[in-house]
């Protein structure tokens, strides 16, 4: 008796104990990483905001050696037109993305899905530009379009006229686009593969006796069950879009982008911001980017991965269920009411029939 | 278990301390000695040698100094700077001052030592001239190395090939040079527009020769380009446009880096001339195949345009000097004093075919070229810096950019003016 009492005295001793032990060890573990986040991500958030009311040229404090401004700076970006062209481009470069890669990466993993020779080859060439740094696929591929460079070359010999690749205004954004789908479609192919590959191979077996054909397949099987894979992917594009830098940046240099017609946001950032001196300035302008970003992907997350989301196919059934009932019982209640109107009806009928 | 959750909270408790103990230090190393870094943009070659040989000399004068050179890459120095002036202890004690509003911007933030009453008399009396890029408001904030005024630097075998037998001296003869050259194949203009202040330079140039100059000066101080003059610059440029003289893709050429730019276009003879400062041998000569100075070099002024109200001999020119950190020690502008010796301005002179700042080194300068440029320099009329550094990089940049624009076929020169009241907005 006593030995059990004291046993359970113990275990109910120990969780408690065990539970601060883990909550102690979780802080401890966790705060080096905190600190990191706190101190590289959201701190310089905030100070960005904070100099952004300041005409600031980088030297010294803003309140000392700059002038406060309040939301001129605002005012500035949003009636800039470099910036307008900028977010433009922005935006013309994150929907293309995604129009041009999603449909391009659905095939050629619909292509490499399949058991051939030499697959494990073509992916792993197809992955590549994807691994390679952007440095030296600007550098690379900016040599290679100069006008007298590799890709004119190769033209002139085939009798082709070859452009400016890079300096025409009216070619460059498709020569950016270019490279972009070139160098990330390798990342949207794996990830579609690996979608695929989680389709369960009896659906097809099913659709196969049920006299399907291949594309009636993929188009009744894998896009439905690839569309979350496929959310993903277009929600990882849209942000790396949005955040578009380094590859302008070496191809089009510090000064021309905007000429060219190929600048975005984060080159106008640093064109303003760490360029021209404009430290205040260019912090306001990361912060309206930080904006624009944190809009476009919580409008994402809210509107399209929400049903992607974890614990959301839950919500959505509870909420139909208790709906189902609700409904059940409205119809309950209406029958009840409608036999209860024809009860005496039917009574007094009795009762004349009788 | 309980050994290893104590490991980890070490470890993390490690970080923590780790992550706050960044940076700081002070003026004096483990040894004892006096520690001073000096940030210049020389990264390769001779150039690198110069600062090295620099200062292990001071430090055999000076036991108890430490000269730290620190290489950094010209297009990052800015930025680089920025940063590190935020904090004292990070920052450099000498650092590369090109002259202008860059400076002005410093020294107004108190971050630049003055100067005035602790140069040497070799840097009062010998770079007199060079001095003034570094003056401001009567106050010397830097001590300069070299000048470097620009003009038109060219390939005597290129001339010679087209039948070019005296360098331009009028635009019209600027124009059938350009023509003769195009007629025997060769690329008349090499042109790194990517950098953009290459393609500013012709506007400056133009500018320079169609303003008198009083109205230069006056746009150059207060940003107003009311006078017709630039507006003629601007139709200037469009005029050397439709000449079609430049290398192909000029406005994603670079200016500096790789056989393919500007420079290097020069150097392998791709290209028969290029409108440069006074650096540019010194680049060229990295560019060679055989990385030794182009032996067919030659330069001339930029040419008189017809009824410009510029003095045909005025010139642009730069100046790179060394600033001293409001924090540095003492030391540091002993350094900038010794290597203003007229020993140590030949020596600079030679590492970077340049033309060194102070007067009595300035014998010291052989290349042909470079001679060339001195004679002219001599007998300018008036110096002017380049209209970016004097406007500084938020303005310069805003107006390089409307060059470059023009000569992409946007806009005209009214635009560039209506750029430049926008930048100053900015900031």
């Amino acid at each position: 008796m006593s030995v059990a009492t004291s046993m359970r005295a113990k275990r109910r001793g120990r969780p408690r104990s065990e539970r601060f032990r883990q909550r102690f060890e979780m802080s401890v573990l966790s705060v080096p990483a905190l600190i990191m986040f706190v101190g590289f991500v959201i701190l310089p958030v905030f100070m960005a905001a904070y100099y952004g009311f300041y005409r600031w040229k980088g030297f010294g404090k803003p309140n000392v050696n700059g002038q406060f401004i309040g939301l001129e700076n605002y005012h500035i970006i949003l009636t800039d037109p470099n910036f307008q062209q900028a977010l433009g481009h922005t935006l013309f470069i994150a929907v293309m993305s995604l129009v041009i890669q999603g449909p391009l990466a659905i095939l050629f993993a619909l292509l490499l899905n399949q058991k051939f020779k030499g697959r494990g080859l073509i992916r792993t060439l197809i992955f590549v530009p994807y691994v390679v740094s952007e440095v030296i696929i600007g550098t690379g591929w900016s040599l290679m379009l100069q006008p007298n460079g590799a890709v004119n070359a190769v033209m002139k010999n085939l009798g082709l006229q070859g452009v400016d690749w890079i300096a025409n205004p009216k070619i460059a954004i498709w020569t950016l686009m270019f490279i972009i789908s070139w160098k990330y479609i390798g990342f949207a192919v794996i990830l579609m593969i690996a979608g695929m590959q989680a389709i369960p191979e009896e659906l097809y077996e099913a659709a196969r006796v049920d006299g399907a054909g291949f594309w009636r397949q993929q188009w009744s099987i894998t896009l439905p069950l690839l569309a979350p894979t496929i959310r993903m992917w277009a929600f990882m594009s849209i942000i790396g879009s949005l955040q578009l830098f380094d590859l302008v940046y070496i191809i089009w240099g510090q000064y021309v982008s905007s000429t060219a017609g190929t600048s975005t946001m984060a080159t106008y950032m640093v064109r303003e911001g760490r360029l021209a001196n404009n430290y205040g300035y260019g912090s306001a302008v990361a912060v309206v980017i930080f904006i624009i970003s944190l809009v476009i992907a919580l409008a994402y997350q809210r509107f399209v991965l929400n049903r992607d989301l974890a614990g959301a196919v839950e919500k959505r059934e509870r909420k139909q269920l208790e709906r189902r009932i609700a409904k059940r019982e409205r119809e309950r209640m209406e029958r009840d009411e409608i036999e209860e109107a024809i009860a005496p009806n039917n009574a007094s009928m009795e009762v004349a029939t009788s | 278990m309980k050994a290893k959750s104590v490991l980890a909270a070490t470890v993390a408790a490690m970080t923590i301390v780790g992550v706050s103990a960044c940076g700081g230090g002070d003026g004096t190393n483990a040894d004892g000695k006096t520690e001073v870094v000096v940030w210049m943009n020389s990264t390769t070659g001779d150039g690198k040698k110069f600062w090295e040989d620099a200062a292990a000399a001071f430090e055999k004068e000076h036991a108890n100094v430490d000269i730290k050179v620190e290489a950094i890459q010209n297009e990052d120095m800015d930025g680089k700077l920025q940063t590190a002036l935020q904090d004292p202890s990070s920052a450099p004690d000498v650092f590369l001052a090109r002259g202008g509003q860059k400076l002005r911007d410093v020294v107004e933030a108190g971050q630049v030592m003055d100067l005035t009453d602790k140069i040497s008399d070799q840097v009062k009396t010998q770079m007199k001239t060079a001095l003034d890029t570094t003056t401001i408001d009567g106050k010397v904030y830097g001590v300069p190395q070299a000048v470097l005024p620009g003009g038109i630097w060219y390939s005597k075998d290129l001339f010679k090939k087209a039948g070019i037998t005296e360098t331009p001296k009028t635009w019209d003869e600027f124009k059938t040079a350009v023509g003769k050259l195009k007629d025997a194949g060769i690329t008349p203009i090499a042109l790194g527009g990517k950098d953009a202040w290459p393609a500013a330079h012709w506007y400056y140039w133009f500018a320079l020769r169609e303003c008198s100059q009083s109205a230069f000066d006056e746009a150059s101080s207060d940003m107003k380009f009311t006078n017709d003059c630039w507006v003629k610059a601007g139709d200037d440029v469009k005029d050397l446009l439709d000449l079609d003289g430049f290398n192909d893709g000029f406005l994603t050429t670079s200016a500096q880096q790789g056989a393919s730019s500007s420079a290097g276009l020069l150097a392998n003879h791709m290209a028969a001339m290029e409108l440069m400062g006074g650096w540019e041998p010194g680049v060229v000569r990295d560019l060679t195949p055989d990385k030794k100075d182009m032996a067919d070099l030659g330069y001339f002024t930029f040419p008189e345009m017809e009824g410009g109200e510029g003095d045909p001999t005025a010139m642009l020119a730069g100046a790179d000097g060394m600033s001293v950190g409001a924090w540095a020690p003492q030391e540091a502008v002993d350094f900038l004093n010794f290597i203003s010796e007229k020993e140590w301005q030949e020596k600079y002179a030679e590492a970077f075919v340049t033309i060194p700042a102070a007067k009595n080194a300035q014998s010291v300068v052989t290349n042909d070229a470079l001679k060339q440029v001195l004679k002219v320099y001599d007998e300018a009329s008036s110096v002017s810096l380049w209209l970016d550094t004097v406007f500084g990089q938020n303005v310069g940049n805003a107006l390089n950019e409307g060059v470059v624009n023009m000569m992409a076929g946007k806009g005209n020169a009214e635009d560039i003016v209506k750029g430049i009241e926008a930048a100053a907005n900015k900031g």
